[in-house]
């Protein structure tokens, strides 16, 4: 559905790209040069890049999703998986890897989200390192960007309650962080993951597909001393 | 207005009339939530009216409750578990009213929805599931389901539900979410009221003791399955942050328990645990416990390797199978004497697996005597075939199944190997339920004995330390058990007048043993804190050895629900619930004259498998370790501490009856009543 509804603007969803042989091939879509390493390496003429991307190492994410509560924490002050600005969706009894899927904003160098906001709502903060952000006093709900993100699922984020929406600021608007938040600052996500699965790094992540974003750099667990053999064990 | 931290309501169903209703949380409040207000419930819905004799856990009648704590879904570490209230079909030889839970993201799942827990009462004329997405509340025809294993039917359900997983936003009237249905389910042990049935969430997150699976399958309800679109309201949301930052940093956890070589760990909701594998089928999403072993033999045979022992454990877990009651030895083996009566090693638990094969190769089953072990393929016990096939029989009740399905002490009882059994080969410590590192730390087999199952408190952390004296232990211990901090609590003398004075049957260890429960009770199995991490009064990680008990969990809880609680406030909400549960004990007919632990305990052998043996010992003058692998009771002393236990608790010494004072001293006088109306009420 969101495919169909996609197309119809003319544009394409993450899934909807073939990369052959260096190539981007977008079956029947114009917009594939949006996403392109050779167009994200550099800013667009009308928005500077962010200054800093939240990436993550699927591999070893636990799936508590410490880092969905801590997101709607600090901003919402409320916990909530629908609030969350990062998503992890988990499918328990399906294989790994494919049991778990991330969706981080990605800060986008040619941010859809800002370019169809009607009311500024959805902006640059070009005092806060480029971060692509809403305003939620200027949000009038209409939901534009939600239906112009790139990707499938959209990464921003609509509170049904307060009928705005809300995107993935990198806490430069977190009013219950007790850090300082923000691109040079913390992120309540970042700081709560148990594993170390989630950084923020400062060079533009590729953009050819998502695995620009899944970087591999979360440390090997540890493994703790087998507590069920045998022999040893405890439980 | 709803305290922050609680939804605020409590959906009840009626599956007998097929209505749905809604309780206001407010009024259960003081129960703490969880298992204490499933206690509440529980006597509000089956006590109070007293129309039926409390006795048989498969009557509609019996009130199962599903009750989450105020720290769920909070983003608090080890925090999220869903507690399971109501009378067990496992405890032998009375269906005691008794507590399972079990972690994942039931409960975070079930507050976003705008719910604290759900209690279900009568019975479906045929098979139902309970449907609940935020507010909508449905129960839907589940005949497609019945029969399915556990995680066929989650995936059936999620497929109903229509959320596409990793998709896109799937649109609900209150809210948007990427997230599946959590889903609480039985297996055919469950459908078919085995006794061992357990409730299954995800691939392995299991509430296995108590047989709550069989009362499911007693009442037609194959699953509840929940999506939530809404919002826990906390306090203090900045503190609630940097509460579990300050946790982690001051008392850092170690590494994950470890799982299959290879495997990445998963955790429940907002927990940094890892105790779960993300790699599960065939490879668990159970966590790195007792279910874990579930096929694991006990010697003379060779150990099972660990990749069947998996594999087959994600075979209990499909069939809904109580894997700590059903197994074949447990985590280990331990070395006995060379005239023990088990040999050549005594099994961690001498449970349904291992006691079959005990019976089989004493002649007492097997073709050609009276309990044939069809459809078993006793010859090949060692082939991981055969662990499929015991626990299909097991949970469709075919053959020996039947019987085994009934679960060891009733298994036993109708081999008529009891009570001699209790004396030698069946170490079953209290109410039918295996023994689980009981002795020789006795406040786990006291408190066995006072609740009504294995207690399951991982938390005394004993065994000889490195880096303190056993002085500077037993000091740390006590600091960390307030109001009292009494070093003398944990001298563990058994041996003549000492044991007596301060030793296990002396007054300090009934002041112990009340402490441990009411911590339990309310902090445990209430604010569902969990056993992996709760309660903490030694911790290695920490520069002066002191745990995070008295600490973190009133810091937790403030920050949560804005309460003002203290750390011993906690505690009298946990001696209140106990003393709840007690009289819902003696209305089920609880007396001090049937408080008597199995034969064995009062032989040599008791505390053979102890796991930490090495405890301290106060001769009068110092401390010092000592290897306590000999520690066994005499009945006189048992008698004595049970004196000293009711009257710490402010009971009957006579019956173990509760007194009025105790309970109005608790805001209780409702409960009195009804115990006075039925003759139940000690002497004031």
């Amino acid at each position: 559905m969101a495919r169909e509804k996609e197309s119809e603007k003319g544009k394409i969803s993450r899934r909807e790209f073939v990369v052959a042989g260096g190539t981007v091939i977008a079956g029947g879509a114009v917009a594939a040069c949006t996403l392109s390493d050779a167009s994200a390496s550099q800013a667009s003429d009308e928005f500077p890049l962010s200054t800093a991307y939240l990436v993550y190492d699927s591999r070893y994410c636990a799936g508590c999703q410490s880092c969905m509560l801590a997101c709607s924490l600090v901003h919402d002050g409320a916990a909530s998986t629908s609030l969350s600005r990062i998503q992890i969706a988990r499918a328990v009894l399906t294989k790994y890897p494919d049991d778990i899927q991330i969706h981080v904003c990605r800060q986008c160098p040619d941010p859809l989200c800002v370019k169809n906001c009607p009311t500024g709502a959805c902006h640059v903060n070009t005092a806060n390192g480029n971060v692509r952000m809403i305003d939620s006093e200027k949000c009038v709900g209409c939901r534009k960007c939600l239906s112009s993100c790139h990707f499938t699922p959209h990464r921003t984020i609509w509170n049904q309650a307060a009928q705005k929406a809300t995107k993935c600021d990198l806490c430069v608007d977190a009013p219950y962080f007790s850090k300082k938040g923000g691109p040079s600052g913390q992120q309540a996500c970042v700081t709560t993951c148990p594993v170390g699965a989630l950084k923020v790094v400062t060079e533009l992540p590729s953009q050819l597909d998502n695995s620009g974003y899944d970087l591999r750099f979360a440390p090997e667990p540890q493994r703790g001393q087998a507590t069920t053999s045998s022999k040893t064990g405890e439980e | 207005m709803t305290t922050p931290g609680f939804a605020g309501k409590i959906l009840l169903v009626n599956l007998t009339t097929g209505q749905t209703s809604s309780i206001d949380s407010a009024k259960y409040e003081m129960y703490g939530g969880g298992h204490g207000t499933g206690a509440a419930l529980f006597w509000d819905l089956c006590v109070a009216p007293g129309d039926w004799d409390l006795q048989d856990a498969f009557d509609p009648r019996n009130a199962v409750s599903l009750m989450t704590g105020p720290l769920a879904g909070t983003g608090l570490s080890f925090a999220g578990r869903t507690s399971v209230s109501g009378m067990s079909p496992q405890s032998y030889p009375v269906n005691w009213f008794c507590h399972s839970n079990f972690g994942g993201s039931f409960a975070p799942t079930l507050k976003m929805a705008g719910w604290d827990g759900v209690v279900v009462i009568g019975k479906a004329e045929s098979p139902v599931y309970i449907n609940i997405i935020d507010d909508k509340v449905t129960i839907e025809d589940a005949k497609a389901l019945w029969g399915l294993t556990t995680w066929e039917t989650q995936e059936e359900i999620w497929k109903r539900t229509g959320v596409r997983y990793g998709q896109e936003w799937q649109e609900f009237e209150k809210g948007h979410t990427l997230q599946r249905p959590a889903i609480v389910t039985i297996g055919p042990a469950g459908e078919n009221m085995t006794r061992v049935a357990s409730l299954v969430h995800g691939g392995g997150s299991g509430a296995g003791q108590g047989g709550f699976g069989g009362v499911f399958g007693s009442k037609k309800l194959k699953a509840i399955a929940v999506l939530g679109t809404g919002q826990i309201r906390v306090a203090d949301p900045r503190g609630v942050r940097d509460a579990r930052e300050w946790w982690e940093t001051k008392w850092p956890i170690g590494p994950p328990f470890a799982g299959p070589e290879g495997s990445i760990p998963s955790s429940c909701m907002g927990c940094r645990r890892g105790c779960h594998n993300r790699n599960q089928v065939h490879g668990l999403d159970s966590d790195n416990c007792a279910e874990q072993t579930w096929y694991n033999l006990a010697p003379p045979h060779k150990g099972t390797p660990y990749e069947i022992q998996w594999k087959m454990t994600d075979v209990a877990q499909k069939l809904g199978l109580n894997a700590m009651e059903t197994c074949f030895m447990g985590p280990m083996s331990f070395e006995v004497p060379k005239d023990f009566p088990i040999q050549p090693r005594i099994p961690a638990y001498t449970a349904l697996g291992w006691y079959m094969k005990k019976m089989y190769d004493l002649g007492v089953i097997g073709p050609g005597t009276k309990f044939d072990t069809s459809p078993l393929p006793m010859a090949d016990i060692e082939k991981p075939e055969f662990a499929e096939i015991y626990g299909l029989a097991i949970a469709n009740r075919v053959g020996i199944g039947d019987l085994l399905a009934e679960g060891t002490a009733r298994f036993a009882e109708k081999l008529g190997r009891l009570p001699g059994d209790f004396d030698v080969l069946l170490r079953l410590t209290a109410w039918g339920y295996q023994d689980h590192w009981s002795m020789p730390t006795v406040e786990w087999a006291y408190g066995n004995l006072m609740d009504s199952r294995d207690i399951n408190n991982h938390d005394m952390s004993l065994g000889r330390k490195e880096k303190y004296t056993c002085e500077q232990f037993v000091k740390i211990l006590a600091s960390r058990t307030a109001p009292y901090n009494d070093p003398l609590w944990f001298d563990y003398s058994w041996k003549g007048e000492r044991a007596y004075k301060t030793g296990i049957y002396s007054d300090r260890k009934a002041q112990w043993v009340a402490w441990h429960q009411h911590y339990a009770t309310y902090y445990k199995e209430s604010v569902l804190l969990c056993d992996w991490a709760f309660s903490n009064l030694f911790n290695e990680n920490s520069p002066d050895g002191k745990g995070y008990t008295t600490e973190a969990e009133p810091r937790f809880l403030k920050a949560v629900t804005g309460r003002d609680h203290s750390f011993v406030d906690g505690m009298e909400i946990g001696r209140r619930i106990w003393n709840l549960k007690r009289a819902i004990f003696v209305m089920q007919g609880r007396h001090r004259n049937q408080e008597k632990f199995a034969g064995y305990y009062y032989r040599p052998g008791a505390s053979y498998c102890g796991y930490a043996p090495e405890l301290p010992i106060f001769d009068g003058s110092k401390w010092e370790w000592v290897n306590c692998r000999e520690l066994f009771f005499e009945d006189k002393g048992v008698e004595q501490w049970k004196t000293a236990f009711f009257k710490v608790e402010g009971w009957d010494p006579a019956s173990g009856y509760p007194t009025r004072r105790t309970l109005e001293e608790l805001g209780m006088r409702h409960i009195a009543d009804v115990l006075q109306a039925k003759g139940r009420l000690g002497p004031a």
